[in-house]
This record gives structure tokens, C-alpha cells and sequence, in this order.
């Protein structure tokens, strides 16, 4: 076992030798790499951020159910009752034919038109403030309450919400799509990389081979290099991400404020950054085990 | 050259043929045996197969017919990172000696240790007991450039031997050498052989391997001459 820690140890030392032997170069690739995970990173963290600005915004979805006019006081009563027992409706106001007539003469200095009138041209009406549900769940709430008994229609603002999510749905698609670039991008460097290691190192991987070194033993300064690739490639990805959270946030706080509304880009938490740090040591470890079984099999002694 | 089967045989082959792609053959039905701790001369011209016989021993080459067995383990039934753990236990000189030149003199006897995995100190104290038996301790920590064609061929010989290996194979160990380097190599490997070691050396010399007496294993175009 003491041989086991032993033999891993030297191979990531060696590793991370050979990383600080071209610090120049190194150092560019890795600057690629951690641009390249710090985009898709901070895109992730714009839409988590807006999404969950936007679940806590204090202006909700509402349906508004409008009677017939020649709806009686006990129509109202049975509406009423249904929305009180539906599951999806988190609560409702009612507004009265008179109260709405009463509100839109005020509001819009109306009251001479109102006499003109001779009457009220105004239904009875729900505001309807559902739970949280997906737009979809939306309009289908409106439509099964348009057919509530002596129900004229619905009206639904889904025009808002629904765009609303498509940005975010689209974003979220790009994040993805940056995630998969970056994937890439990290396969290809990675290949690149350790291609250009075994080739500089073809020498004294022929005459280890002859001289008694399995495969795992000549691949593991390799994937060790992949890790410290991938590591550092993720820290600085990070680190990239939280430079752009701290510099956007005090531009975003100024933009909600004049919304009277508060928002800002929150950072990957543990769980994230460990996801982060881990998948891309995983890819660039897989990438490299990929390339040395190729190369090394080119590469048996003769 | 054919030997009675001894019960203590370190090397078997049996009926052995190589044919390389192209259909160049290099061993045609070979059946002779090693035992634990003999020298042997591998003598014939270039192209007799003599190289390719220690190619095959090592497991750096498979043979298409035949059974070669090391130690007790025949080798064509053997995964590569098995011929590779068996490769630990041999030393291998080579006529070219492929000495990494972008390594010290001390690192270049250490990387069998390495491979191994031992311990650094250990490893450190084996490399300079190897390097003190070829004479090249006072240049542990040159690089192998600066060194003279014999001191080279001697850098190879420690890194072979470093490990204590219980086979040495040498492909025309003095074969570039003048005479006097060439009996200072065969002294080392006298000493090796003293000590046990089942040594095979190819070469070509015949006054050289008249004056060490050892039993000679004649290759001509690639059959037992």
C-alpha cells in the first residue's frame, strides 16, 4: 500500500514539474481553459440568478374570470364556492359590477360619461391569483374556469410569463450549449496536450517499456497532468466567474432599484463549485486515459 | 546446438519459429534450453537471429510457432503488462544501448528502480552501489553525452543490473568496443554470473568467447548452426 501512495505521489509531482518546466505555456493554456469554463459559468449563474429573481417577484400571474352580466347574486355564490376548493388557486378577490364601475369613473374622470351611460356595462369579476405554476398550468387553470357556470370568459396575462420563461428556457438551452463548447474545448486541449507530452517523451517511454513498465505505470504522470490541468482550469474558471459576479452586481442592484424591486448575481455554492471542479477534472482525466491508450498501444517496444 | 533437458531450466524453447511481416523469417523451429544461473554465448553472423532470440526472451517479441518459456511461464500465453511485470525481473543491455540523454547519468540507472517503485533512499543507495560496480560513480551527475562509447555501454550494463535481475540479456555488448573495454565489460559480467544471474550475451567475437569458456548457442539464418 505504502508502494501504492508512493508511485502516485512521485507521478503527480512529476505531473505538476512538468506544468512549472514551461510556466509560460502553461500558463496560456490554462488561461484558455478557465475562460473557457468561466463563460458557461457565469451565463449559469445570469439564469439561476434571474430565474429565482423572477419566482420572487411580488407581481404575479393573475386570471381574471368575468360573469355574464345577467348573472345572479347566486351564480356568483357557486363560482365563489368552486374557486374557495380548487387546489391550483392560492387566493381571489372579487370585484363587484358596481366597485369596478365605481373604480374606472375615478380613475378615469369619467363620471359624466357614467350618467350618459344609463346603466352598468360592467360584469361581475374574479381576480384569481393562482400558486406557482408554469405558464402551461396557467392557461389551462383559465380554461377550466371559463367553463364555470354563467362564466362570459377568462383573461389570462400569459404573455408576459411566457416570455419570461422562454428567455430563461433559451439561455438555459445556451448555457448548455457553452457547457458542451467548453467540454469540447477541454477534450481537445487535453488531447492536444498529453499528445505533445508522449510524443517529447517518446524516448523514455520505448525504453521503459523495454525495460519493464506496464502501461498504467507510464499513464499515470499523463492523467496526473490532466488533473492538475483540470484543477487548476476549474479554479481559475472560479475564480473568472466570481470577478464578473462582483463587478455586475453593484450595476444590477442600480438597474432593480429603479423597479423599487432588489436583485443581484448570486455565486455557485459548495455543492456547485465541487460539481464544477469534479466533472472537469473527470473529462480531462477520461480525455487523457482516452489518449494515452491510443498513443501508447503506437508505441510498443521493438 | 541442442542440450538434454535439464530439470533446472531458466529458459525454454521449444520449436520456436519468428517470422516478421513480409514474411522474413528470423527463427526457424529453435528447441534448445538455459538453466538458472548458466552464461551463454548467443554467437552468428548479423542477420542469424541472435537479436530477435532475446527479443523473444524479453517478450518484446512473440514467437508465431513454438512455446518460449521463462522461469516456469510461457510467454505467448502472457497479456503485455504480464511480459511487462516479467521484463522487472530481467536486465536488458542493448547493442544501441538507449540511454535517455535528457537524464543524468544517476537518473538513467534509476528508472528501472522507479518502475519497480522503490524506495527513494533505497533506490538512491542501489543506483551508486550499480554505478560503483561499472566504475561511473564519480559521474553520476553528468549527462550520458559526455560519456566515451565504453562508459555508455557501461551506464546501460548498471541500469540493467540495478534491480538484481535473476536474467541478463546483452545484444552485443562489445560490439563497438576496443579489446580492452570488451574484457572489462566480460569481467562485469563474470561477476554477474558469480553471483547466480542466468546471463545470455550475443555476439561475434570468437576469441572473446573462446577465453570465458562458456557454452555457445550457434544461430545461422535463424536455425541452431
Amino acid at each position: 500500500m505504502q508502494r501504492f501512495f508512493y508511485l502516485h505521489l512521485r507521478a503527480a509531482s512529476q505531473a505538476l514539474r512538468t506544468l512549472l518546466q514551461q510556466p509560460l505555456s502553461s500558463l496560456l493554456g490554462l488561461a484558455m481553459l478557465g475562460l473557457a469554463v468561466a463563460l458557461p459559468v457565469c451565463l449559469y449563474l445570469l439564469v439561476s440568478s434571474a430565474q429565482q429573481w423572477s419566482q420572487g417577484l411580488t407581481v404575479k400571474p393573475e386570471i381574471t374570470v368575468f360573469m355574464e352580466l345577467n348573472a345572479e347574486r347566486t351564480d356568483v355564490v357557486v363560482v365563489d364556492e368552486h374557486l374557495r376548493q380548487h387546489k391550483s388557486i392560492a387566493d381571489y378577490e372579487f370585484i363587484s359590477r358596481e366597485q369596478a364601475l365605481k373604480v374606472l369613473l375615478e380613475k378615469q374622470n369619467l363620471q359624466d360619461i357614467g350618467q350618459a351611460l344609463g346603466g352598468n356595462p360592467l360584469p361581475d369579476a374574479f381576480i384569481i391569483r393562482p400558486k406557482e405554476l408554469t405558464p402551461e398550468q396557467m392557461e389551462q387553470l383559465a380554461v377550466e374556469l371559463s367553463h364555470l357556470p354563467l362564466v362570459e370568459n377568462t383573461q389570462f396575462d400569459a404573455g408576459w410569463a411566457r416570455k419570461l420563461a422562454q428567455i430563461l428556457a433559451v439561455l438555459q438551452h445556451f448555457t448548455l450549449v457553452l457547457g458542451a463548447s467548453l467540454a469540447v474545448t477541454l477534450l481537445l486541449v487535453t488531447h492536444n496536450m498529453i499528445r505533445m507530452q508522449i510524443l517529447a517523451h517518446r524516448d523514455a517511454i520505448e525504453v521503459s517499456k523495454l525495460i519493464g513498465a506496464p502501461n498504467p505505470f507510464i499513464r499515470r504522470p499523463f492523467l496526473y497532468l490532466a488533473v492538475w490541468q483540470g484543477g487548476i482550469a476549474a479554479a481559475l474558471g472560479w475564480g473568472l466567474a466570481q470577478a464578473f459576479i462582483a463587478t455586475l452586481n453593484p450595476l444590477i442592484a442600480d438597474f432593480a432599484a429603479l423597479y423599487h424591486s432588489q436583485a443581484e448575481l448570486h455565486s455557485l455554492n459548495l455543492e456547485e463549485s465541487a460539481l464544477l471542479v469534479v466533472s472537469i477534472i473527470g473529462l480531462s482525466c477520461l480525455t487523457a486515459a482516452w489518449t494515452c491508450t491510443r498513443l501508447l498501444r503506437k508505441l510498443e517496444p521493438r | 546446438m541442442t542440450s538434454a533437458p535439464s530439470p533446472n531450466p531458466m529458459i525454454q524453447f521449444s520449436e520456436v519459429s519468428k517470422v516478421y511481416p513480409g514474411g522474413i523469417e528470423a527463427l526457424n523451429q529453435l528447441t534448445f534450453q538455459i538453466d538458472k544461473g548458466e552464461m551463454v554465448f548467443l554467437a552468428g553472423h548479423s542477420g542469424a537471429g541472435k537479436s530477435t532470440l532475446l527479443k523473444l526472451i524479453a517478450g518484446i517479441e512473440r514467437a508465431n510457432r513454438g512455446t518460449v518459456t521463462v522461469n516456469g511461464q510461457n510467454l505467448s500465453k502472457m497479456h503485455p503488462t504480464e511480459l511487462a511485470y516479467l521484463r522487472q525481473h530481467i536486465g536488458l543491455i542493448f547493442q544501441d544501448h538507449k540511454i535517455l540523454f535528457d537524464r543524468t547519468v544517476h537518473e538513467n540507472v534509476l528508472l528501472p528502480l522507479e518502475i519497480i517503485g522503490f524506495d527513494r533512499r533505497e533506490a538512491a543507495k542501489r543506483v551508486r552501489a550499480a554505478l560503483d560496480k561499472v566504475g561511473l560513480l564519480n559521474k553520476e551527475k553528468m549527462n550520458p553525452v559526455r560519456l566515451s562509447g565504453g562508459e555508455q555501454q557501461r551506464l546501460c550494463i548498471a541500469r540493467a543490473v540495478v534491480h538484481r535481475p535473476a536474467i541478463l540479456l546483452a545484444d552485443e555488448p562489445t560490439g563497438n568496443l576496443d579489446r580492452a573495454y570488451a574484457q572489462d565489460i566480460m569481467e562485469l559480467f563474470k561477476s554477474f554470473h558469480q553471483v547466480g544471474v542466468t546471463i545470455v550475451i550475443s555476439a561475434h567475437d570468437e576469441i572473446l568467447m573462446r577465453e570465458y569458456g562458456q557454452r555457445t548457442i550457434r544461430l545461422s539464418q535463424g536455425k541452431l548452426g
